[in-house]
């Protein structure tokens, strides 16, 4: 029986409930602004650029390049020793957007700045919620 | 309107003990921070007419009960913000007649940052959906990721900025108050090798994880002319928030990231009138080496990606050429939580001239900058100078 997960989760809050769905079949979706065209990460209300409110979650590529990561010795309580926490800007433009995630499957050695990587999804056990990870593309 | 500078002066400013696990609550090391800094002023709790807790999410309510805990009178001028932004907010709202007493202060007990602090669950908690701890990016973390980004886009050398740390230590010796001074002084190779945290920060590159409370009271020329010390004017400053909450990041990071620093640098720099060849003594936020690079070099000490050499130079260390964090920093001396106004009340010592064997000789005018949450997401700078 593999360990209990214990890292904190999201609480799916109201209006965020179109990614949690996506997530669940492994699909990365961001609000697209209606208005403007550009993207908004992390979700906000009002689109960054021109602030309308007419946002709709549209699928991403899921694919982007690691701007900088640490492999953590010592984490909080829960997180498995060692893990790698990184930033990964995303293909889509013209403004970027930065999504701090965990890398999964990929050789430390491996890790480079610039290198491609892809979103990848984790269905955790006994929770109702998938969370997006990072790999090697 | 030009700030108005030499209106209001910082007249006291007291630190409680700083420690970990210290028997107290968060409100009884505020209210001795703030009995402490008003009898250092020589100035009563009923002359309090402005709060500024150093906290970013703060109740109205705290403020009100503080109110009615100071029990004189009502207070007229209420904020939040970051310890040096704050002295320059106090300033300003002086000289604009809200108050003519402000007491910024902050407290903190057994409610650390550190991964140390963080409670064992049974049950994964639910936190916020966009919430960096669901991918344990603690403040470590973060600044890992920050030094190695650093690193890479200008060719820095970890041992270079690794010298910050054996600046801090060096200075940390000369003050009894601090945590780490009686450990005694430290090296590069100390710090290298000093256990791994999050690659590549090593234990000695991280910030204490401590409790401990501290207060600042500003006041008004008038009453600042009689108080029990010498007034130490508050020339220019400005505070100013860029992204959100380490929620947020920019590409390119480097460089984009420091624009509140950069931008309340600049600010200060304008209404104060000084110039960087004019500030003697400096405390810079540092919770990381990196992040005191990263001030020098948005402040514009020195140019991008400079600012290691600048640090290797030894322009910080007491004898160079700014001395910077003399009371060891969030390195060596303390991290209570909210450090945001201990650089503040260092240079106010230095400038009051009662920092000992630590003392920057003839310290005149001194900068502080103090920063919050994200980094360079909140910050704050203020000028300061003696008679």
């Amino acid at each position: 029986m593999s360990e209990p997960y214990l890292r904190p989760l999201p609480a799916k809050s109201p209006g965020t409930e179109p990614f949690w769905e996506a997530a669940a079949e492994h699909r990365l979706v961001i609000p697209k602004c209606q208005n403007c065209g550009d993207w908004n990460w992390i979700p906000y209300p009002g689109c960054r650029t021109c602030l309308s409110e007419d946002q709709v979650w549209t699928p991403a590529s899921g694919y982007g390049t690691l701007m900088t990561w640490s492999i953590v010795s010592r984490g909080p309580p829960g997180f498995p020793s060692p893990y790698v926490t990184a930033l990964v800007e995303l293909d889509e433009r013209p403004r970027s957007m930065v999504m701090l995630g965990n890398i999964v499957d990929t050789p430390h050695e491996d890790l480079k700045v610039g290198m491609r990587m892809q979103v990848v999804f984790e269905d955790i056990a006994d929770e109702d919620i998938s969370i997006w990870r990072f790999k090697a593309a | 309107m030009a700030f108005p500078s030499r209106k209001a002066a910082v007249v006291g400013v007291y630190l409680t003990e700083q420690g970990r696990g210290l028997p107290r609550t968060a409100w009884s090391l505020e209210l001795e921070a703030i009995k402490g800094a008003l009898d250092d002023a020589g100035l009563r709790p009923d002359q309090v007419d402005g709060l500024i807790p150093m906290a970013y999410v703060t109740p109205l309510n705290l403020h009100m009960a503080w109110t009615e805990q100071l029990g004189g009178k009502p207070i007229t001028y209420l904020d939040v913000g970051s310890g040096a932004g704050a002295v320059a907010k106090a300033a300003a709202a002086i000289d604009a007649g809200l108050c003519k007493v402000c007491v910024i202060y902050f407290g903190n007990a057994n409610n650390g940052n550190g991964p140390g602090a963080q409670k064992r669950h049974d049950k994964a908690p639910r936190v916020d959906d966009w919430d960096y701890m669901v991918h344990g990016a603690y403040m470590s973390v973060w600044y890992a990721m920050w030094t190695r980004a650093y690193m890479h886009q200008f060719n820095v050398r970890q041992e270079d900025l690794a010298e910050y740390s054996v600046i801090a230590r060096y200075h940390a010796t000369l003050n009894p108050a601090s945590i780490m001074g009686k450990r005694g002084e430290i090296t590069v190779d100390d710090v290298m090798n000093s256990r791994p945290i999050a690659d590549p920060l090593h234990l000695l590159e991280c910030p204490l994880d401590n409790d401990g409370g501290y207060a600042i009271v500003v006041a008004a020329e008038d009453i600042a002319r009689d108080c029990k010390k010498k007034p130490i004017w508050v020339l220019g400053g400005a505070e100013a928030t860029y992204t959100d909450s380490y929620r947020t990041i920019t590409s390119p990071w480097i460089s984009n990231e420091g624009a509140a620093v950069r931008r309340v640098g600049e600010m200060a720099f304008g209404n104060s009138g000084v110039t960087h060849d004019d500030i003697d003594v400096a405390g810079l936020y540092d919770c990381f080496p990196v992040t005191v690079a990263r001030d020098l070099e948005e402040l514009g000490f020195c140019k991008l990606g400079e600012g290691a050499d600048y640090i290797k130079a030894g322009h910080l260390r007491l004898g160079g050429k700014m001395p910077s964090n003399t009371d060891g920093g969030l390195l060596s001396h303390s991290h209570n939580g909210n450090p945001s106004g201990m650089h503040t009340i260092e240079v106010v010592k230095q400038l009051r001239g009662e920092c000992g064997e630590r003392q920057v000789p003839d310290a005149k005018i001194g900068l502080t900058l103090a920063q919050g949450w994200a980094v360079h997401g909140l910050a704050g700078v203020a000028i300061m100078a003696a008679d």
